[in-house]
């Protein structure tokens, strides 16, 4: 292990960065089901934020409450400056601007089928912020050869493997500028060694200095990427620390029972 | 026998005039019915209760009635109405909305067909409702709706027969007019019968190889 990575050092300037993301008090229920119960966390510009814990922990329903694929039942959610309250329900505006800053990468990839690469990236360019079809397949051409994928640009996404998918859903995300970055178990799809090529694009955004919130089983990830690991089980925080001390160190019982159970494998 | 041949030769320009509009109410009744089909779809889903109420009662009368009772109020009941239409214009309007209701069944399942992660992607790259549907969804609903639709418009074809009972001089009622005047229905009928048939196998066999066609790019 290194004793000062780029990483730490990278830590110690964020106290000082805006926030910007931040939960309170957020709780989300089906019916009778508390998948969420009293989170609260922040997250400040150029951070990356990893989420663990079991399955059914409420990891993704959070980070779909974050761009609000869920609503959430109680509590509020900031991001970008935007805040959006359980209490009374967002208006249209408010949610195009939220979504627009907020990239959102899925475990399942969700590109267009019926579409070329190209289309896939320059589409939500041209519809989202009113880009012409020039400007736009420009920008997608370039983030598209930043995941190394320009000679895939008039495929379809049918004909790429999953790694090359998920990377083009990433080009997908960054197209629209987003502030933040939400990834919901980006390589749980995938075998191990695609899944590599998707978390070495997600390193270099994250050496760039993009604000990223990852929720992963990629433990390895989680401990050398991220700055900061929060736990989750149960629909709550348990945990929530620097990375390598949370790895490390876990003072809750439950923590440490779920590390052991995936570092043992 | 050629005498008989003699007679369909004959007898051919007049059921090709009659197949000429059997093809034509037939292409209007699916480019005013499938668009329609594609509304009657979008609108049952509608969380408006003003639109999807309508809708609802559009589809059911239209899958309720059937096509005969459609066109003959098309022709015999709208002009008590004050509506006088010809006999192509009620034949289109009625066979539209029998088009629309049964269409709109067809592309709803298309709609339901396409994952519920594309509707989230399409909201979480921030495109509006309608730019989700209009880009995303019904692209590929209607892809998947294709085969069957296609297999409806063959259906169609010979639904546009019940168009001989509003005097439309469609492809059946030039063969009736002919049989009347010769008495001979019985070789002008099977002439009919084998030009329907001419459109209609052709047809079926194309929809299958679109079928294999749009497959293709699918998730």
């Amino acid at each position: 292990m290194l004793s000062v990575s780029p990483r730490e050092e990278r830590a110690d300037a964020l106290v000082s960065r805006r926030e910007y993301v931040r939960v309170e008090g957020l709780g989300k229920s089906f019916g009778p089901h508390r998948a969420l119960d009293d989170i609260n966390f922040a997250v400040r510009s150029g951070e990356v934020v990893a989420i663990i814990g079991p399955s059914g922990s409420g990891k993704s329903t959070l980070l779909r409450c974050l761009n609000q694929l869920e609503t959430q039942s109680e509590g509020s959610v900031t991001l970008a400056g935007i805040t959006i309250d359980a209490a009374k329900p967002a208006t249209r505006q408010q949610l195009t601007e939220l979504r627009r800053s907020a990239g959102m990468v899925f475990q399942s990839f969700n590109l267009f089928p019926h579409m070329s690469v190209l289309r896939n990236v320059s589409l939500p360019q041209e519809r989202v912020l009113g880009r012409s079809r020039k400007e736009a397949d420009e920008r997608s051409r370039a983030l598209l050869s930043r995941v190394g994928l320009e000679a895939k640009a008039d495929q379809y996404p049918n004909r790429c493997s999953g790694g090359q998918q998920q990377r083009i859903a990433i080009a997908r995300a960054l197209a629209l500028d987003p502030k933040i970055m939400l990834f919901d178990e980006p390589t749980s799809a995938l075998d191990p060694e695609l899944g590599l090529e998707v978390l070495a694009v997600m390193q270099e955004l994250a050496e760039a200095g993009m604000t990223m919130i990852v929720v992963t089983h990629e433990m390895h990830f989680a401990e050398t990427v991220s700055d900061r690991i929060i736990i989750m089980a149960d629909g709550r925080i348990i945990e929530e620390g620097p990375s390598a001390e949370v790895m490390r160190r876990p003072t809750t019982e439950r923590a440490q029972r779920f590390l052991n159970a995936v570092k043992n494998r | 026998m050629i005498d008989l041949l003699d007679f369909w030769r004959d007898s051919v320009p007049q059921l090709l005039d009659g197949l000429e509009v059997t093809l034509r109410i037939t292409g209007v009744a699916l480019a005013l019915g499938i668009p329609l089909g594609l509304a009657l779809a979008l609108g049952v889903q509608s969380p408006t209760s003003s639109i999807r109420y309508p809708s609802l009662a559009i589809v059911e009368i239209g899958r309720g009635a059937p096509a005969l009772i459609l066109l003959q109020f098309a022709y015999f009941g709208l002009p008590s109405a004050g509506l006088s239409l010809s006999s192509f214009a009620a034949a289109s309007m009625a066979l539209a909305w029998t088009t629309g209701a049964y269409t709109s069944e067809i592309i709803r399942a298309g709609l339901q067909a396409v994952p519920r992660g594309q509707r989230e992607a399409a909201v979480a790259v921030g495109m509006t409702h309608i730019d989700g549907l209009r880009f995303v969804i019904v692209p590929q609903a209607m892809r998947i709706a294709a085969p069957a639709l296609l297999g409806f418009a063959v259906l169609m074809l010979q639904a546009s027969s019940l168009c001989f009972a509003i005097a439309l001089p469609e492809l059946l009622s030039q063969a009736y007019i002919i049989g009347t005047n010769t008495f001979r229905y019985m070789p002008i009928l099977c002439l009919a019968g084998a030009l329907y048939a001419a459109i209609c196998i052709p047809a079926s066999l194309a929809v299958a190889s679109i079928e294999r066609e749009l497959s293709r790019h699918t998730a």
